[in-house]
């Protein structure tokens, strides 16, 4: 018996060992449990492809609203309205239009509404040399002054593009210069920067992650 | 211990062929505890769900492949596809989309206008279906102080309220698309070759993992997916070519490919079309009237990144003055 007591013995100490590597294998490993974090998903505003802003051509191809644009509603035709100046000769924004920020090139140089806009043609726009140029075909005007700029966005190294490079497989999409830049204060504003990359492993995240 | 009552049939003692009933019940005991710990600790196996198929195990090399072969082949990709992310049948496309005739690509990247707003990387990673957890993005900007073009003081991980900061400049990275690509020359099975149109490509069917174009790349333009690559399935871009963002697999090398599924038919590659201030630009530098030539032919200064290295990247940054 004494034989048998001992197989008895080592059969149930199998068992139990058995049964623990069972249940340990079942409850999963302590080291698999430490998956990295899941990084949450970019937010889709910094996937849009949309331009800073809606020009007056845009907007006649999207059928918006274009009340804001009838000069007429308030002014009087053929009656140029007058331009009030401060000491330091800045122009002073009626409230009418405070939404305009008069913000285009340095040194306050360019402080008449009417470089650009048509005092006798609210509805227009005046190039330097007299030519009339319509709202939604303002290219040429901002080129009149900006030569290399424009002729590089004529060439189509200036400026955002969209759609085929092939001129044969489909349409080209080109944005005009008032489709990005806000022709009264041209600089592109600054914004927030898309998350940057994030790293995977915790210690070196935590040693790297405080934003510099 | 005499033998029980309500059991008459059953001896104690040892049977004709000495098995008793005792010393059955305690062998079967340690053997079904044996085999449930057995099966608990190969439980892990079940979730191996991708184990290639023996199609896939069988695939011949890209460049071999007929026609017909390829069809199937891309039948298969879209079928292990669907079923991967859960999609219907037939929503999603591979495609396999070959170089055009009379077409080298170039791309160019103004730093004067760049503002480091990494809008680039982001939709990269959406169009080509990069791994969210853990990130890979084949894009990577740079923040470099004005005045120099020493990559040792580049900073990748900048995080300011807001881009451009004062200061600096930025320059994105990805894939130089080099006319000398040192990644090809390294692989040992051919897995990654250069198109006639210039791009370099990886079929990610034979790539066996090595890394040693990762080891050879100056530009840190090769990522590996060390562990499975994930994607929710709603982010999930469902217009893919084989040669370009099909969904990767664990163990496989993947880099910038100037979006094959788009340019080879023509279109813009995402990162240029999301850049908010067209710093990117892309085209066929063969025909004379596209935008890259006439940036090469007009702008006055442009470099190539790590020139020095004899790799002549057909990625080139310029300024605009």
């Amino acid at each position: 018996m004494n034989n048998a007591e001992k197989t008895s013995a080592v059969l149930l100490g199998l068992t139990a060992v058995f049964v623990a590597v069972g249940l340990k294998c079942a409850t999963g490993f302590g080291a698999r449990a430490a998956m990295p974090a899941r990084i949450p998903l970019v937010e889709t505003q910094f996937l849009d492809t949309a331009t800073f802003r809606k020009s007056y051509a845009e907007l006649i191809r999207t059928k918006a609203d274009l009340s804001d644009f009838d000069c007429y509603t308030c002014h009087e035709k053929g009656k140029p309205p007058t331009l009030r100046f401060d000491a330091q000769h800045n122009l002073i924004v009626p409230k009418e239009h405070e939404d305009v920020v008069m913000g285009h090139g340095t040194h306050n140089r360019n402080n008449n509404c009417f470089n650009c806009h048509d005092e006798q043609n609210l509805e227009l726009l005046q190039a330097r040399d007299g030519r009339q140029i319509k709202l939604a075909e303002s290219a040429p005007l901002c080129g009149s002054c900006h030569g290399p700029t424009y002729r590089d966005w004529e060439a189509g190294a200036h400026g955002r593009t969209s759609g085929y490079w092939d001129r044969a497989a489909g349409p080209i999409k080109r944005q005009i210069c008032v489709d990005c830049h806000n022709p009264h204060r041209p600089k592109i504003p600054s914004r927030t920067p898309a998350p940057g990359p994030h790293l995977l492993h915790p210690l070196a995240a935590a040693a790297e992650g405080a934003p510099h | 211990m005499p033998p029980s009552p309500s059991t008459p049939k059953q001896s104690n003692g040892p049977s004709a062929n000495g098995l008793s009933r005792r010393s059955f019940l305690r062998t079967s005991a340690v053997l079904g505890s044996g085999l449930a710990a057995l099966a608990a600790s190969l439980a892990p196996l079940r979730h191996l769900n991708d184990f290639p198929s023996v199609d896939q195990f069988l695939q011949k090399y890209y460049k071999e492949l007929t026609p017909e072969e390829m069809a199937k082949v891309l039948k298969r990709i879209e079928d292990e596809v669907e079923k991967q992310y859960g999609l219907l049948p037939h929503t999603a496309h591979v495609r396999d989309r070959k170089p055009m005739n009379g077409v080298e690509f170039v791309y160019a990247l103004n730093l004067t206008r760049c503002i480091g707003c990494r809008k680039c990387v982001h939709a990269c990673v959406a169009e080509n279906n990069q791994s969210r957890t853990p990130e890979i993005q084949y894009i990577r900007v740079v923040r470099l102080p004005h005045g120099s073009l020493d990559l040792e003081k580049a900073e990748h991980n900048y995080n300011p309220e807001t881009v451009p900061e004062k200061g600096y400049f930025y320059m994105p990275v990805q894939c130089q698309q080099c006319k000398n690509p040192p990644c090809v020359k390294v692989c040992p099975v051919h897995a990654t070759w250069q198109d006639a149109d210039g791009i370099t490509v990886i079929d990610y069917n034979w790539c066996i993992g090595c890394r040693y174009c990762a080891a050879a790349c100056p530009y840190w333009a090769r990522h590996f997916n060390f562990t499975a690559p994930s994607i929710p399935k709603e982010r999930l871009n469902l217009d893919m070519a084989y040669l370009g963002n099909r969904p990767r697999r664990q163990g496989v090398m993947e880099k910038c490919h100037f979006c094959v599924q788009r340019t080879r038919v023509g279109r813009y590659p995402a990162c240029l079309e999301v850049c908010p201030v067209g710093a990117r630009k892309f085209g066929n530098i063969l025909d004379p009237e596209s935008e890259v030539s006439y940036i090469l032919r007009t702008k006055r200064v442009f470099i190539q990144l790590k020139e020095e290295m004899g790799t002549s990247p057909r990625f080139f940054y310029y300024f605009d003055v």
